[in-house]
C-alpha cells in the first residue's frame, strides 16, 4: 500500500482528521430478499469521511461495496430491523431471515430457542450532523442532489439528452423552472467550463451514443460535480474502461479533488486504485475487514 | 479554454483544471459557439426528447387523434341535426305559433296588434293551414299541407329568401363552377343554361305576392308556391342549387304519354280542400281550384319543401269559407218571399242576422333578438288571455286549449327531438366509452415507455429529482399526447365535418353507398356546422383521458426502486 505521504497526487494537507466527520456511519445492515430468503449484504459496517479526504473502498464482487455506497449517498436504506441468525444445530449452517422447521441442507433439526428473531437496528448515518434516517423523502432527495455527486461505473447518461443538457441535469432538478431560468447564464458557463476541463469542449451537442466510454465518463463526473457537492460518491469510475483511459479518468478525478478540496468515496475492485486513496476500507462478507491509511 | 469554434484537441490525459473551492462563486464568460441550454427544467426538456425520439408515443397521439376526431363527427352530426332542426323552424314560421286548427279563430288582426305591441315581439302574422289534395301537372295527386300567407308572412319568417326562383348575384357556397341557372349568363354561350334575368324578377315578384296579373286584363290572379321538393320537376343538384328538368312525362286520357315542359311555373296545380264551419263541422264536399305556379319555395326543411304549398290567405279562406260571411238565421223560410232590392233582390233567402268574423288557424310570432322562444311563449299566453277576455266566448280559451294552444317549434316537435336527443346521447355516450379505451390503450404504451426508461427513472432519482418530479415528468408527458392528439383530432374531425357532404356524395358516386336519406333525416344535405362548445368539450375530455392513461404509470415511475432501476437491464 504506498503511503499517502509519498503519492504525488494527494494532498493530505486537505484533510482534518480531527475535525467531525463529514460523512460518517455506523453499525449499517442491510439485506436484500430474493423470494422467501434474505441475503444480508452488509452485516455491520462502520465508516467516516472527513472534509476533503479519499477513502477508497475494497473488496470482492459481492462484498456490499455498491451497497455501502447507496446508503451513504441516500439512494437506499438501511435495514432498521436487523436479523439475528440462527444455525442448524447438526449442521452449523447460518441462516438469516428466514424461519425453517427443518435444515434446508441437512435436514436437521433447527434450534426453537434461536428461531430467528429480529432487534431494533441502531446504527446511523449522518452528514455534517444530520441523521438521513430521520429524513424526509424530500430531504433525502435534496442531499442526494446537493451534497452528494454520483458517478456510476455504466455512466448512466440519459441517451435523449445531449453533452451539456446531461452535465446540467442537477442543477435543473436543483433549482425549478424560474430558478434555473434566472441562473441559466452562471449555470451554462459552469458546465462548460467543467467540461472543458474534462477535454469536452468539442463535444458539448453531441449525445452520449456518439461518444466514447472515456468521453460518457467524464461527462458523468461533470454532472455529479456541477452542484458543488461536498461528496463525491465513485461506484468503481474505471471499471468499465481500459486501463489507459480509467488512468485518465481517475487523473481528472483526484486533480479535482486536489483544487477543490472535495471528499471523495471510491468503490474499487482495483488495488492500484485503491492505493492512490488517503485510505483503504476492505470490506469481507459485509463486514470491515480491514481500514489501511 | 478551448473554444467550440476550435479543431479538437487530442485528449492528454492531464486536463487544464480551472481551480475552484468549493462554496466559491463566479460567473466566467461563456466560451463563444456555445449552442444555448434551453431554459426548461428536465421534465420539459425530456418531455420534448422523448416525444420527438421515440414511435410509442406517436402511436399514442394517433390514437387520441383518431377518438377525438370520431367523438366531435359524430355528436358534430348529431347534434347538428337538432340546432339545424330548430333554426330552420324559427326561419320557417317564426318563434311562437297561436294554433287552432281546423275550425280557427276570428279577429285574428286584434291579437297581431296586441302583439305587435309588446317589447319582445318583431312581428306578427296570420296564416291558415289544412290539408288537401294537389293534382300535379303530371296528373298525379297528393295529399299535401295547404297553407294560406299574406304579405305579412315575411315578417315572421325568411320568406323573401326562401322563394327560390329569383335573380342571385352570388352562386350556392359549394356551386363553384357557377352553374345556378339563377345566375346572371357569362356570355351567349352561357345563355342557353340561364333562366332570363328578366323572367326571374318577374317570378321573383309573382311569388312574394303569391299570383300574378292576368297580361291582358291585369287584373290579379291567385296563385301557388309549392316547396321546390314538392312538384319533382326541379332536381337538387350536389352543389346546392336546383335545375328545372328538361321535361317530365304526363299520362293523357288515352292512357299514352306525352312530355312536358319540367319548369314549375309553367304549369298549375289543382287544389281541394274541405271547408269547416267555426265549430269545425264540415260544410261541403270539397272545394276546388286550379291555380298557376307562380314560383316554388325552399327552406331546407325536405319534410316542408316536399309536401307543402303556400297560397294566398285571403283565397284560402273563400275556399275554406273562413273569410267574413253573413250568419242567417234558423226561422223557417217563405220560398216566395222577396228580400232586397236591385241586383241585391234575392227570393227565398233566410235572413241576414249577423256577421261572421273571418278566421285563420295559426298566428306566427317572431321574437326580438336576444329573446328566447320560451321567453317569448310565456309573454305571449299573457297577451292571448287578455285577446280572449276581450272576445270572450267568441275565440277560444286557454283552458278549452289545455296549454297546446301556444307552442314553440322545439315544443310541437318535442316527441320527435326527445328522440333525437336521446339518440345523440347514446352515440355520444357510447363513443366516450371508446375514449375511455383510448386511455387505457395510453396506459399500457405508457406503462411499456415506463419500463423502457427505468434506468432513466433511477438516474433522475440518483441526482436528486423528487418522485413528484419524477410523476410529473410522465403526466406532462401524457398532457403533451393529450393536446397534441386532441389538437390533431379537432383537425381532423373539423375537416371532416365540413367536407361530409361531398364525402357522402364520392361515397355514392364510387362505392355506391348513399347513407343519408332526406325523407328520413329532414334534410337534404348532412349537417356540417362544428359548434365551439361541443368542440371545446371533445378536446379537454381527450387531454383528461390521455392524463388518466398517464398517471399509474407516472406513479409507477415515481415511486420505483433507484437502486433497482439502475440496475435494471
Amino acid at each position: 500500500m504506498t503511503s499517502l505521504d509519498t503519492h504525488p497526487m494527494t494532498n493530505t494537507s486537505q484533510v482534518d482528521l480531527s475535525s467531525s466527520p463529514l460523512l460518517e456511519a455506523s453499525n449499517l445492515h442491510k439485506t436484500y430478499r430474493l423470494g422467501r430468503v434474505g441475503v444480508p449484504v452488509l452485516r455491520g459496517v462502520d465508516i467516516q469521511v472527513h472534509a476533503g479526504e479519499w477513502v477508497a473502498i475494497l473488496g470482492a464482487s459481492g462484498s456490499g461495496k455498491s451497497t455501502l455506497l447507496h446508503l451513504l449517498g441516500g439512494l437506499d436504506r438501511p435495514d432498521t430491523q436487523i436479523s439475528l441468525p440462527i444455525s442448524c444445530s447438526d449442521c452449523g449452517l447460518a441462516m438469516i431471515g428466514i424461519r425453517p422447521k427443518a435444515c434446508p441442507e441437512c435436514g436437521g433439526a433447527v434450534d426453537p430457542l434461536r428461531a430467528a428473531t429480529t432487534m431494533p437496528w441502531d446504527g446511523y448515518i449522518r452528514f455534517r450532523d444530520q441523521d438521513l434516517g430521520r429524513m424526509s423523502v424530500g430531504t433525502l432527495d435534496r442531499y442526494r442532489n446537493e451534497s452528494v455527486g454520483f458517478v456510476f461505473q455504466f455512466y448512466h447518461l440519459l441517451p435523449e439528452l445531449n453533452v451539456v443538457e446531461n452535465a446540467l441535469l442537477p442543477a435543473m432538478a436543483r433549482y425549478g423552472r424560474l430558478g434555473f431560468f434566472l441562473r441559466r447564464q452562471e449555470l451554462r458557463a459552469k458546465a462548460a467550463e467543467l467540461l472543458a476541463s474534462f477535454g469536452l469542449s468539442h463535444r458539448l451537442t453531441h449525445r452520449p451514443a456518439e461518444l466514447s466510454g472515456g468521453e460518457r465518463q467524464r461527462v458523468a463526473i461533470a454532472r455529479a460535480l456541477i452542484n458543488d457537492p461536498p461528496v463525491v460518491l465513485a461506484d468503481e469510475p474505471t471499471g468499465n474502461l481500459d486501463r489507459k483511459t480509467g488512468q485518465a479518468i481517475l487523473d481528472a478525478m483526484v486533480q479535482h479533488r486536489a483544487s477543490t478540496g472535495r471528499a471523495m468515496v471510491m468503490v474499487t475492485h482495483d488495488q492500484d486504485v485503491a492505493a492512490r486513496a488517503d485510505r483503504v476500507i476492505r470490506l469481507e462478507d459485509g463486514r470491515v475487514a480491514a481500514s489501511d491509511t | 479554454m478551448s473554444g467550440f469554434g476550435r479543431p479538437p484537441r487530442p485528449w492528454s490525459g492531464t486536463p487544464k483544471v480551472v481551480a475552484r473551492a468549493v462554496g466559491e462563486s463566479g460567473v466566467p464568460t461563456p466560451p463563444r459557439g456555445l449552442r444555448p441550454v434551453h431554459s426548461l427544467v428536465y421534465q420539459a426538456l425530456l418531455t420534448r426528447r422523448y416525444l420527438t425520439s421515440k414511435i410509442m408515443p406517436m402511436l399514442a397521439i394517433v390514437s387520441v387523434m383518431l377518438s377525438s376526431a370520431l367523438v366531435l363527427v359524430a355528436w358534430s352530426i348529431m347534434g347538428g341535426f337538432l340546432t339545424m332542426l330548430l333554426e330552420v323552424g324559427r326561419k320557417m314560421e317564426g318563434d311562437v305559433t297561436i294554433n287552432w286548427p281546423t275550425a280557427g279563430f276570428a279577429y285574428s288582426d286584434d291579437l297581431i296588434a296586441r302583439l305587435e305591441k309588446d317589447e319582445l315581439v318583431a312581428g306578427a302574422a296570420p296564416m291558415i293551414e289544412t290539408f288537401g289534395m294537389v293534382t300535379l301537372p303530371d296528373d298525379r295527386a297528393i295529399g299535401m299541407r295547404i297553407k294560406g300567407i299574406d304579405a305579412r308572412f315575411a315578417k315572421v319568417s325568411d320568406f323573401e329568401q326562401q322563394v327560390w326562383w329569383r335573380p342571385v348575384a352570388k352562386p350556392e357556397p359549394r356551386d363553384t363552377r357557377g352553374r345556378d341557372p339563377r345566375l346572371p349568363a357569362q356570355d351567349n354561350a352561357d345563355a342557353s343554361f340561364r333562366i332570363n334575368q328578366e323572367l326571374l324578377e318577374q317570378l321573383y315578384a309573382n311569388g312574394l305576392r303569391l299570383g300574378r296579373s292576368d297580361p291582358r286584363t291585369g287584373q290579379f290572379k291567385p296563385g301557388v308556391v309549392p316547396g321546390i321538393e314538392a312538384m319533382g320537376f326541379s332536381v337538387r343538384k350536389p352543389e346546392g342549387y336546383y335545375q328545372p328538368a328538361y321535361s317530365v312525362s304526363r299520362r293523357t286520357t288515352d292512357g299514352s304519354f306525352k312530355d312536358i315542359p319540367g319548369f314549375a311555373p309553367l304549369h298549375n296545380l289543382t287544389i281541394r280542400v274541405i271547408p269547416m264551419d267555426a265549430k269545425g263541422r264540415d260544410m261541403s264536399l270539397f272545394v276546388s281550384r286550379t291555380l298557376p305556379v307562380v314560383n316554388e319555395y325552399r327552406t331546407g326543411l325536405f319534410e316542408a319543401d316536399k309536401n307543402t304549398v303556400l297560397m294566398d290567405l285571403g283565397e284560402l279562406q273563400r275556399m275554406l269559407s273562413m273569410n267574413e260571411q253573413q250568419r242567417l238565421g234558423d226561422a223557417p223560410v217563405d220560398p216566395y218571399a222577396i228580400s232586397g232590392e236591385g241586383p241585391g233582390e234575392r227570393v227565398g233567402q233566410r235572413e241576414v242576422i249577423g256577421t261572421e268574423p273571418a278566421r285563420v288557424t295559426t298566428v306566427l310570432v317572431k321574437a326580438r333578438p336576444g329573446v328566447e322562444a320560451e321567453t317569448l311563449r310565456q309573454r305571449v299566453i299573457e297577451i292571448y288571455a287578455g285577446f280572449a277576455r276581450a272576445h270572450e266566448g267568441k275565440v277560444p280559451d286557454l283552458e278549452t286549449a289545455r296549454g297546446r294552444m301556444i307552442s314553440t317549434w322545439e315544443r310541437s316537435l318535442s316527441t320527435f327531438i326527445g328522440a333525437v336527443k336521446k339518440e345523440t346521447a347514446m352515440v355520444v355516450g357510447m363513443l366516450l366509452f371508446m375514449s375511455l379505451v383510448c386511455a387505457v390503450l395510453i396506459l399500457c404504451i405508457f406503462w411499456a415507455m415506463v419500463s423502457e426508461k427505468t434506468k432513466d427513472i433511477g438516474i433522475l432519482r440518483a441526482i436528486g429529482a423528487s418522485r413528484g418530479g419524477v410523476a410529473w415528468l410522465w403526466l406532462r408527458y401524457g398532457l403533451v399526447i393529450g393536446v397534441v392528439g386532441a389538437a390533431l383530432g379537432l383537425g381532423l374531425g373539423s375537416t371532416i365535418v365540413w367536407n361530409i357532404n361531398p364525402i357522402h356524395e364520392w361515397m355514392g358516386e364510387q362505392l355506391g353507398i348513399s347513407i343519408w336519406d332526406p325523407s328520413v333525416y329532414y334534410f337534404p344535405t348532412i349537417p356540417n356546422i362544428v359548434e365551439s362548445r361541443k368542440a371545446t368539450l371533445v378536446v379537454v375530455s381527450a387531454i383528461v383521458c390521455a392524463v388518466l392513461g398517464a398517471l399509474i404509470p407516472a406513479l409507477k415511475a415515481a415511486f420505483m426502486d433507484p437502486v433497482r432501476a439502475l440496475r435494471f437491464e
